[in-house]
């Protein structure tokens, strides 16, 4: 898939995939290729009062939109702005003022407690999540879409139940697991259960993208004489790479993200990853909230790269979420 | 350095609230072996204290000592299942009072009364209200091991300069200070009420002023009734009336101890008064350095209530931690002699101090002189060798399940959800 | 597809997925449903107490006013995020490129984790340094208080769900209405239907699919929303937020009460796994599936 940032230019696999607007041109809005970007100013305004079929209702949402996208950036504003006023600035000015003096003071005391450490748990948490559910869940989704066994089809229907069990309502029995394992305050104790969570939906993910597969494909391999494991390699692999990158970045946010299991699953400081320094942060240095507000700007900041550079990607990563 | 103990300290007192501590089962087993084990709770600034020791006294032994330890509250939970198995310790570490009481329910705690009474020195070099907390039908089961931290009242010496008021010494001062400070637009105390425990401190004060200690020992041997005594309701009661008098503003139940806004808002002058544990100091001096430098910190004790049938000097707080013997050890021998050769010891005592705590000890006033803030150190040390009694923090001495109910039914009360009548009933059925 | 020679991949291809799944995944929900039955502090051995767990549950009053709370909660998310998630949706579907920034600048909240997002608001929610202070000092109120008032400290929480998730459904819809063939608004037009009825005649029907399940999506996600009232109120004032799975955790990792947090759970299991399956049932796989694909 291309890493293109707009989404609609690239060749999706899904049936849908290629219709993302607003790379969407020509349809009802009578600009050519390749003009819709770059109108003037004054065809724009047109373009925008004049009534567009499937765009109503375009007033009323325009308004809200305005009034929402005040909502969505007064507290991000708030964010950064307070990450980097200095230590009095944020006890006697306002919330909202702009800060009078600006510094990175703060940036650099979150470095001092920790927080690089923080970030290497967080990215071998997200990557041995990633890694591990991959591991698993492609060769399993290969044998749904191809096999006539009546377990894989049964497995699939486990997995199918799977998406339906909220991780949070069974922490207690999945705490009970990981100490009897003696994984208790380790990595591993939340790589495993965030995998094993995500793993249904990958499946599904993974199982839709290769079901696109015509299975004249794997006749053609097979008459050339492939084994299984070939047309796995050869075949499956490179067909599958769509489905893979939304699954690694779905499985990824929610190893980034997760709280519940590294609240419950460890303890000490060496093993805390992101969001539990976050929280950690706000009780042991008491008042510094520009120094929380800095810790969380750099703990977003890997996420907003992928943002900026593949944002159809993460956003397809978001929704894999759709299943559940 | 004594920043990262101080902190952990922080999280001991709040332990039923600090959900990061709920977890156990971090350290592997003690292995077996002829050593004599010592459990102890992590602590890198204490652990490297006792270390220290252990070598010096291992050098006069046949039996070498070890040191094992473990991450916060599972402790309790690990103990728990290792008292009574081949695995237990021959010394452990514990929290005095009724979690030191689960243990000797059980028969397996040693009875140090014989060895205290053959070593006066070492009985006598303990504050009697510390050392007491580790007494059980009057029998001592353990002997302090850290420094005390006492609840205390915190207050903002140019605030209540400016409203002509002195520090209050009575409940009838206090109610008077809450409307003169209104009237100056000061909210008179600080309460970061978003946290139970903090709520807590006044209710387990008001009781002990009302009703003496008798009234929580009541509670902690699950006595019927004792959740309904007239101590615990008039308690409840004055809590309910302070609020209606505004003496907390209108925004408690938002502040929050753990972000440090509380100890802010003392320091800025919003908040005349702060009841919290000793603890809060070392907070002040990060945060509102100035604030402590500049002499506009005050402390004092605990309001007394006129009538009240406790006594006006007694104490609410962490009194210490304690070591106790284990009574199946082979060890006791070297265990009792392990305790009295150290935890009095001169270097022991000052290596504490040098840490930032204030150790249980008698006649250590000129060692504090010389600590990081003197004053307040010989206040504190000058607090608990006063006081009578010295009543642990009720979460920390309750099964924890019942101090989690205690903290939300308490939360209710303070914002006026349910009665103080309401509470007794809830509390009566957690038993 | 006809039958053939090509050999296919057996169970041995899915053993390891369903082995770790099965693990992690469901074994839990089975040995949550066995410390229900259990007395188990935490350490050592879960004890068999038979249905003394079961038989407290009724007569918990957390545990009921932690119900009506989670439902409270989850309708008024829903009623919140629906109508704005759609009409965003769909107003951030057309082509102009000021609705794409537009959109762009709106899924940002999603970049941020939970738990980021819960240190923010309360920062800002603040009663004494955040906007609460200044608001109630222009109109003059007697209190800053918000995530410590009884009442507003649940609104708040179902506001900064919104703000958080409000992006995630909006994706669905912006997706979905990208799907929706163009003659049937030109017919429309035709027909000369203003934007209002164009939208409540043929976007609200045609999205109806992704409107039941965006709707499920909130009904089962509900359970995520613990994290957000542990770090924002951890269930007060009182127990004003207190919601059911974080009663369940209080038991579990704070009274140390596992087994009768299991019984919680196994409430929990049910209400969560219920619903989607429901769900599953009235709209079937395949159709959430093609709709996904259409991201």
């Amino acid at each position: 898939m291309a890493t293109g940032t707009r989404p609609g230019t690239s060749p999706g696999t899904g049936p849908g995939a290629g219709s993302g607007s607003p790379g969407r041109r020509g349809t009802g809005s009578g600009s050519g290729p390749g003009r819709g970007p770059r109108r003037g100013p004054a065809a724009r305004l047109v373009a925008l009062l004049r009534p567009r079929p499937g765009s109503r209702p375009a007033y009323g949402a325009g308004i809200g939109a305005a009034l929402w996208l005040l909502v969505v950036c007064v507290p991000l504003y708030y964010l950064v702005a307070t990450s980097l006023r200095g230590p009095g600035d944020y006890m006697s000015q306002g919330p909202l003022s702009v800060p009078e003096t600006l510094t990175l003071d703060n940036y650099r005391n979150v470095f001092e407690v920790g927080f690089l450490g923080f970030l290497t748990n967080s990215l071998i948490v997200a990557f041995g999540a990633i890694l591990l559910v991959l591991l698993v869940a492609v060769p399993a989704a290969f044998a749904i879409v191809r096999s006539r066994s009546r377990a894989v089809r049964i497995s699939f229907t486990l997995f199918l139940l799977g998406l339906a069990v909220p991780a949070q309502a069974v922490i207690i029995p999945i705490y009970l697991i990981i100490t009897r394992l003696n994984l208790y305050d380790s990595l591993p104790a939340i790589i495993l259960p965030t995998a094993a969570f995500t793993l249904p939906i990958s499946i599904v993910v993974l199982t839709s993208s290769l079901r696109d597969v015509p299975g004249e494909l794997y006749e053609a391999m097979a008459l050339d004489g492939a084994a299984t494991w070939q047309v796995f390699l050869r075949l499956v692999l490179p067909l599958s790479r769509p489905g893979v990158v939304t699954v690694a970045i779905f499985v990824g946010l929610n190893a980034w993200n997760n709280f519940i299991f590294p609240l419950v699953l460890t303890q000490s400081e060496s093993n805390r990853v992101l969001p539990l320094g976050l929280w950690a942060f706000q009780t042991q240095y008491g008042t510094d909230v520009p120094g929380l507000m800095a810790a969380v700007v750099l703990s977003t900041i890997p996420i907003l790269a992928l943002y900026l550079f593949g944002r159809r990607h993460l956003l397809s990563g978001l929704a894999a979420g759709f299943g559940k | 350095m004594s920043r990262t103990h101080r902190i952990r300290v922080i999280g001991s007192t709040s332990l039923a609230l600090s959900l990061l501590l709920a977890t156990g089962c971090g350290t592997s087993g003690p292995g077996g072996g002829d050593a004599m084990q010592v459990w102890a709770l992590e602590d890198a600034a204490v652990n490297e204290i006792v270390e220290q020791r252990i070598e010096a006294f291992n050098g006069t032994q046949d039996v070498p000592t070890e040191l094992v330890t473990f991450v916060n509250d599972a402790y309790k939970q690990r103990l728990q299942v290792a008292l009574g198995s081949p695995n237990a310790p021959d010394v452990f570490f514990n929290w005095g009072g009724g979690n030191l009481a689960q243990y000797t329910q059980q028969d397996q705690v040693f009875d140090l009364t014989q060895a205290l009474e053959d070593n006066p020195e070492f009985r006598d070099a303990f504050l009697p209200s510390v050392l007491d907390v580790a007494a059980i039908d009057g029998s001592y089961y353990g002997v302090p091991l850290l420094g005390v931290q006492p609840v205390v009242m915190y207050y903002n010496k140019p605030v209540l300069e400016a409203a002509g008021l002195e520090p209050p010494e009575t409940f009838d001062d206090l109610y008077e200070a809450i409307d003169v400070l209104q009237e100056e637009g000061v909210t008179p105390i600080v309460l970061p009420g978003a946290q139970g425990w903090t709520q807590l401190m006044w209710f387990s004060y008001l009781v002990d002023r009302i009703g003496g200690p008798d009234v929580f020992q009541a509670v902690v041997d699950g006595e019927e009734g004792s959740w309904e005594d007239p101590a615990v309701l008039e308690a409840l009661e004055m809590c309910q009336d302070l609020v209606d008098r505004g003496a907390f503003g209108n925004n408690f139940t938002s502040i929050d101890y753990d972000n440090g806004s509380a100890s802010a808002l003392l320091a800025n002058g919003d908040s005349a008064m702060f009841l919290m544990g000793s603890w809060d100091i070392s907070r002040q001096m990060e945060d509102s350095p100035e604030f402590v430098e500049n002499d506009e910190l005050g402390f004092t004790a605990f309001p007394v209530v006129e009538g009240g049938a406790g006594e006006p000097n007694a104490i609410v707080g962490n009194p210490s931690n304690y070591f106790s013997i284990n009574s199946d050890s082979e060890h006791t021998e070297t265990a009792v002699d392990f305790l009295v050769e150290t935890l009095a010891s001169d270097e022991y005592v000052s290596d504490l101090i040098d840490v930032g705590q204030v150790p249980p000890i008698e006649g250590i006033e000129e060692q504090l002189q010389e600590s990081d803030h003197a004053e307040f150190a010989t206040f504190t040390h000058g607090l608990v060798s006063d006081a009578p009694t010295f009543t642990q923090s009720w979460d920390q001495a309750l099964d924890p399940a019942v101090a989690e109910a205690m903290l939300t039914n308490l939360q209710l009360v303070f914002i006026g959800d349910i009665t103080p009548e309401e509470f007794g009933q809830a509390m009566e059925q957690t038993r | 597809m006809r039958t053939s020679a090509t050999e296919r991949p057996g169970f041995v291809w899915v053993a390891p997925a369903l082995l770790f799944f099965g693990l992690f995944g469901l074994a839990p929900v089975l040995i949550v449903g066995y410390l229900s039955f259990t007395s188990w502090r935490g350490l050592g051995d879960p004890e068999w107490v038979g249905l003394a767990n079961w038989a407290a549950l009724p007569g918990d009053g957390q545990v009921r006013g932690g119900l009506v709370i989670t439902m409270t909660l989850t309708a008024l998310c829903w009623v919140t995020q629906t109508p704005l998630a759609l009409a965003f949706g769909v107003w951030s579907a057309g082509p102009q490129r000021v609705r794409a920034v537009v959109s762009a600048v709106f899924f940002l909240p999603l970049l941020l984790s939970t738990a980021a997002i819960a240190l923010v608001w309360k920062a800002l929610l603040d009663p004494n340094f955040g906007i609460p202070a200044q608001v109630s000092e222009w109109l003059g109120l007697s209190h800053s208080n918000v995530l410590g008032h009884s009442s507003l400290a649940l609104y708040a929480i179902v506001f900064i769900v919104l703000w958080q998730f409000l992006p995630f459904h909006m994706l669905l819809y912006q997706a979905a209405a990208r799907q929706v063939p163009r003659s049937l608004y030109e017919a429309a037009e035709l027909d000369g239907a203003s934007g209002v009825q164009r939208f409540l005649r043929i976007t609200v029907p045609q999205l109806r699919h992704t409107i039941i399940a965006s709707s499920v999506l909130m009904l089962v996600g509900s359970m995520t929303y613990f994290e957000t009232v542990l770090l924002l109120t951890a269930g007060g004032p009182g127990n004003a937020t207190r919601i059911l799975p974080l009663h369940m955790y209080n038991q579990g990792f704070v009274a140390f009460e596992m087994g009768y947090a299991s019984a919680i759970a196994v409430l929990l299991v049910i209400l969560g796994t219920g619903l989607s399956l429901l769900v599953v049932r009235a709209t079937g796989y395949s159709r959430m599936t093609s709709q996904r694909e259409g991201m």
